[in-house]
């Protein structure tokens, strides 16, 4: 079966600095990766080049169930079902997130009255509703906007989703919300990668597969053993044991 | 040409505080000169005419067709002219300058000032035809909104509306001003004068859409009691040049001035706005968020000064203009300014200049939203917040049309970056 997502051997630069050095990744449809790495590993360059941000060079090959996603720009490749939450996503004042939604939900050739029934419903399970007529992103703490960036995919239904340390800078609790929402997230029609710095968490989700990522490359692939290693010994111990 | 003759034959008629007004425009009229470049105050603009090449309107000119978006107009100024409809909302009183400086002239010239520091104020002060007084007394609310309809229709003249608000102590009005003006090439110098008493709360949104071939030169003066409250929306689409000068005095121990505006240029449009707040009382408070977009080869020009008098202590004061430059020729001036001559003071003010974010632009792409689109949604959220704080929100969906109008001819055209 074609797989969400299928990476193989994918390299880029900015200027003269190679960050991603010749990464190779498969998530089935229906599974949760993990791809775990340490700070300046390049996980938010690999995000930025899937999703196609300009500023960076980029070879090798990219593939959302079976199409080419690497020739085209960020907002064909979003259409075509991939979508990314960021580390860091920015405040946009002025901008309702219903009416983002709704405009996106638009270019995306959703019914209106078919993404009004979505946002309703997913407002609802990601409590999510009393940030609908607040401008994007603005005001709100670090869990809820990660959480707005799983509800905005949970009205868009992305095939292949892609995470950006939605647990970074969150409380227990928020982890544990956000945790759960990802979870919720999980069908037979999408696959998710999750990429973060620490294990926790992955205690309050299963993900089917980890990877590791260091120096620009997915290092080794496993099971939930591997983030107990990780946590156990660290990033370089990690390394050290394999060489 | 201004025929003198005509202020002249006016104020032989007039009650006398009106006609010693009339006089004295009428000499420092003759003593002002055309304001220029190179004075600060006027600084990137280019009056590209003279009072010789203007006439001034003999009488009311014919006027335009209701204005969309307002229920009921309660007073209409055509070229200066005076008319004021039958059925007024509750609690407001709306008479000429004549009226009421014949009927109480002391109360007359505490609220019509007599400023007349350049040639438009003089000229006005001079030439005016009749003026509007809008009156709420004491411990009034008035029902409903005054919508005052300020039109400019007769080819190649200058007219001189002026506006007159007097609202009494604890009483409560909301007035909308519409400023428009036939395509004909004409210049108007309105002037819009607010006065609140202790404890009133004037609202006030003011939509200027003049034609493409209006010169406009605007003034503004509010003066704030005690405890009073003014919220003001300012809208600036039209005209070939359309320009505000507002000055507020916070005078008053504890009141406050909030105000909204934006403004969208486009061809070769000059929209000026020149903002002096004073704050004199105690306790003051003031917050001016002003937002701008230029396109094509328009310019807009903001100065703002927060000036904060030596003994107005516990001042709160911020001001923020934020342009878009959409186009390469488009351009935008921001000066925002502090004078703070007193240290218990909260003070802030910013600026920003520049092209959509493409920060913001990556964020729509990334959840599917094409350029074009994107740029839409970004330019209607960067005007939907100040547009959501219009005190009428009766105006709100015209001027968004508008606004979106002008952004889409912008980018159908090609003319964005
Ligand atoms: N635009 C750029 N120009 C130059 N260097 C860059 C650029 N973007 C990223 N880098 C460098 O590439 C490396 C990987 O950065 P990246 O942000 O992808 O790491 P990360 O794994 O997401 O780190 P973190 O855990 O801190 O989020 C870092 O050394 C970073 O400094
Ligand atoms: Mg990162």
């Amino acid at each position: 079966m074609t797989p969400a997502l299928d990476v193989t051997d994918l390299h880029a630069s900015v200027g003269d600095i190679e960050i991603l050095k010749g990464l190779s990744l498969q998530v089935p449809f229906g599974e949760i990766h993990a791809i775990m790495g340490p700070n300046g590993s390049g996980k938010s360059t690999l995000c930025h080049v899937l999703a196609g941000k300009e500023a960076y060079t980029v070879s090798g090959s990219a593939r959302l169930d079976g199409q080419d996603l690497l020739g085209e720009p960020t907002d064909v490749r979003a259409r075509m079902g991939l979508m990314q939450g960021f580390q860091y996503p920015v405040e946009i004042r002025g901008v309702k997130l219903v009416d983002f939604l709704k405009e996106a939900a638009d270019e995306a050739g959703i019914d209106p009255d078919e993404a009004a029934r979505r946002i309703a419903e997913s407002g609802d399970q990601f409590d999510m509703t009393r940030f609908l007529t607040r401008s994007v992103n603005q005001d709100l703490s670090g869990g809820e906007k990660k959480r707005s960036e799983i509800f905005q995919m949970a009205v868009l239904r992305p095939k292949v989703v892609i995470l950006d340390e939605i647990d970074s800078g969150l409380d227990i609790d928020a982890v544990r919300e956000v945790a759960e929402a990802v979870e919720a997230m999980r069908s037979p029609e999408v696959g998710i990668v999750l990429i973060t710095h620490y294990s926790r968490i992955l205690r309050y989700l299963s993900a089917d597969r980890i990877h590791v990522m260091m120096d620009g490359r997915i290092i080794e692939s496993g099971g939930p053993e591997l983030a107990a290693q990780l946590e156990a010994g660290g990033y370089e111990a990690f390394r050290a044991q394999l060489t | 040409m201004l025929d003198r003759s005509i202020a002249e034959h006016r104020l032989t008629r007039e009650p006398p505080v009106l006609a010693e007004r009339r006089r004295q425009g009428l000499a420092m009229y003759e003593d002002a000169v055309m304001p220029t470049a190179a004075d600060e105050h006027w600084k990137y603009v280019d009056l590209d005419f003279t009072m010789e090449t203007q006439s001034l309107p003999a009488q009311m000119g014919v006027k335009m067709a209701p204005p969309t978006g307002v229920s009921r107009v309660s007073a209409s100024v055509v070229d200066g002219f005076v008319a004021i409809e039958q059925e007024l909302p509750d609690g407001v009183e709306i008479v000429r300058f004549d009226e009421i400086a014949e009927r109480d002239p002391e109360f007359f010239s505490s609220v019509v000032a007599g400023r007349s520091d350049d040639i438009f104020l003089a000229g006005n002060a001079a030439f005016a035809g009749d003026g509007l007084f809008v009156h709420v007394p004491r411990n009034t609310a008035v029902a409903g909104p005054i919508v005052i309809d300020i039109q400019s229709v007769s080819a190649g003249t200058i007219s001189f509306p002026h506006i007159a608000i007097s609202l009494g102590e604890n009483s409560e009005a909301s007035v909308v001003l519409i400023f428009r003006s036939s395509e004909e090439e004409l210049v108007v110098a309105p002037v819009v004068e607010s006065t609140l008493g202790n404890a009133a709360r004037l609202s006030m949104t003011s939509v200027q859409t003049w034609g493409r071939k209006t010169k406009g030169i605007g003034y503004q003066r509010v003066r704030l009691g005690r405890d009073s409250a003014m919220k003001m929306g300012e809208v600036g689409l039209g005209g070939a040049l359309g320009r505000l000068d507002l000055s507020v005095d916070l005078d008053g121990d504890g009141s406050s001035y909030i105000l909204n505006g934006l403004s969208f240029g486009d061809g070769e449009q000059v929209l000026d706005y020149r903002m002096v707040l004073n704050h004199r009382g105690r306790n003051t408070s003031s917050n001016v968020l002003l937002k701008g977009a230029v396109e094509d080869e328009a310019e807009s020009i903001f100065t703002g000064l927060l000036r904060i008098e030596e003994n107005a202590t516990n001042t709160s004061a911020f001001e923020s203009n934020r342009n878009l430059v959409l186009s390469a020729g488009a351009k935008a001036q921001s000066v925002p300014n502090l004078e703070i001559l007193c240290d218990d003071v909260v003070c802030g003010h910013g600026s920003t200049v520049g092209p959509l974010e493409e920060e913001h632009l990556y964020y729509l792409a990334s959840r599917g939203i094409g350029r074009e689109r994107a740029e839409r949604v970004l330019v209607k959220g960067f005007f939907d917040e100040v547009i959501d704080k219009l005190p009428s929100q009766a105006v709100a969906a015209p001027v968004r049309d508008e606004v979106e109008r002008k952004f889409v001819a912008a980018q159908v055209a090609g003319r964005l970056g």
